[in-house]
């Protein structure tokens, strides 16, 4: 199999922070404005409105991992103007983020809208709670959220759509890409260089698919 | 499912608005006292209110919420983020909580449980019966509707702040229970539960927000046959047979999923349903979003 590898001779250049500055400057006073150390009421409308969340933390080395949370729009929970609160749901694999903040605090967080440019983040403190009340909030089809991960809100901004423009995220025509793709049951097969027919690796993940709480 | 335009948001108490609903086509199903919708939110959830105008008028319905403390979405969405103008789509109203003919009635309400219990209590009057509100909540200021009940009926309705009188004695009221009087209660678990405890069961009527808590045997699965589409759907243990049903392509449309609202009814034609609802299924119907079954095979009406 042929990879990118075989295209690039050597390592890519690495250019200075300085010279990065040099080349596209500092943050416009403007942009860092628009930072708040709270989530107003725009923001909660917009995290009271968001299915999805890209949350990153990092491990004591500085080592980043960023996973995707989803569920019905607003499950992250805004308890007060500086705290949220994002439930564990089983199968999120969300062992690996609980291992780093327990390491490390640091939290990133990017919600997203179906249909919107715009993107809003979120950056703080977090660490797991098991608080009753906290949880109650999260009952989905009768069953608690096992564990909560509480944010302490330390910046909230709303990000500009361009990437979402340039990416053309939301026009539906984009959908087609998906096409093109091995299903991730072929992608399993040929990874683990597993001797079983795809189909069957598919069915296996379509049924754990339909157990979502 | 009705399409509506919301038409008005109102306090009528501290944390509690009203939402007046507008038939968008002409006017909507009507309905009994008693009687409560969904009402499908932006945010994909589906919550169940009881109506709480008046049956006559068919071009709107009116229902209450209150905010929640520990909201799951529903009540604080309802409150900080729905706009009026805005299209919703409603259930037909289904009635859990029927008025049934009676020559004397006790309706016993807690806080936002007045809300069916406002069309009742005005049915109940209309009939002739004699009929007696008391209706709880921690104080004047959180209670919607106490005002115009009291201006309505006068001594009829008894209201009991709870932070100044304490709480009624529901001993004493069931001791002095006409034997042909039906009570309808609606409210927070613990009234209900202390109703249950004085009120002969069988003139007690009881409506519920939220599921009792109860434990029951470990799932087994089983299969269902549906007769109209001929389909055997297997349901697994960890699954319901409500997802079942609707993953293997049977629509059965749901609300609550808990056990309390009733949408998600069906009729069973053969086998035996083990029953984990908390409405209680009359002969011959489930509820699939909790209920399962008994014998390793059921055979319904789908
Ligand atoms: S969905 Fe409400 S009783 Fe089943």
């Amino acid at each position: 199999m042929t990879s990118n590898d075989t295209l690039m001779s050597a390592r890519p250049r690495r250019v200075s922070y300085e010279e990065v500055r040099a080349r596209i400057g500092e943050p416009e006073d403007m942009i860092r404005a628009k930072v708040h150390d709270r989530i107003d009421r725009h923001g909660h409308r917009f995290i009271a409105h968001s299915p999805f969340v890209a949350m990153a933390t990092s491990d004591a080395h500085g080592l980043p991992d960023c996973s995707p949370r989803g569920d019905y729009p607003g499950f992250v929970k805004v308890l007060d103007e500086r705290t949220l609160a994002i439930p564990d749901r089983p199968g999120n694999k969300l062992a690996d983020s609980f291992r780093n903040l327990a390491e490390n605090d640091g939290i990133g967080l990017m919600f997203v809208i179906p249909g919107m440019r715009e993107v809003m983040r979120v950056n703080g403190h977090a660490y797991p709670t098991d608080e009753p009340d906290v949880l109650a909030r999260m009952r989905t089809e009768g069953k608690d959220a096992q564990l909560a991960i509480v944010v302490e809100v330390v910046e909230a901004f709303f990000h500009c759509g361009r990437a979402l423009i340039r990416s053309r995220l939301w026009d539906p025509a984009s959908q087609a890409l998906a096409a093109e793709l091995p299903s991730a049951g072929e992608v399993a097969v040929d990874q683990m260089g597993l001797d079983v027919d795809p189909a069957v690796l598919e069915n296996m993940l379509e049924t754990a698919y339909r157990q979502l709480y | 499912m009705q399409t509506t335009v919301l038409d008005r948001v109102e306090p009528v108490a501290d944390g509690t608005v009203s939402l007046v609903l507008r038939g968008a086509d002409g006017p909507l199903a009507p309905w009994e006292p008693g009687a409560h919708v969904d009402l499908a939110l932006p945010n994909w959830l589906t919550r169940q209110y009881s109506l709480c105008g008046d049956p006559a008028d068919r071009g709107s319905y009116r229902v209450a919420v209150r905010h929640d403390r520990l909201s799951r979405g529903g009540s604080e969405y309802i409150h900080l983020f729905l706009r009026t103008g805005r299209t919703m789509e409603v259930s037909l109203p289904r009635n859990n909580f029927p008025l049934l003919p009676a020559p004397e009635y006790l309706f016993v309400a807690g806080g936002i449980g007045i809300t069916p219990m406002v069309s009742m209590l005005a049915a109940a009057v209309e009939s002739g019966a004699v009929a007696t509100l008391v209706y709880v909540g921690r104080s004047l200021v959180t209670m919607p509707f106490a005002g115009e009940l009291r201006a309505a009926y006068g001594d009829r309705v008894r209201v009991y702040a709870t932070e100044e009188h304490g709480r009624p004695d529901f001993a004493a009221l069931a001791a002095a229970l006409n034997p042909q009087a039906l009570v309808y209660c609606c409210g927070p678990m613990s009234m209900l539960d202390a109703a249950e405890a004085v009120f002969p069961a069988q003139r007690l009527h009881i409506e519920r927000f939220q599921p009792t808590v109860r434990q029951f045997a470990p799932n087994q699965p089983f299969e269902v046959h549906c007769v109209r589409s001929g389909k055997t759907v297997p349901v697994a243990a960890e699954e319901s047979m409500l997802d079942a049903l609707n993953h293997a392509g049977c629509r059965v449309s749901s609300g609550c999923r808990e056990g309390v609202c009733g949408s998600c009814e069906i009729t069973v034609v053969d086998g035996e349903p083990e029953h984990r609802d908390d409405i209680g299924a009359p002969p011959g119907r489930m509820y699939c979003c909790v209920s399962r079954a008994l014998s390793g095979r059921l055979v319904v009406d789908l």
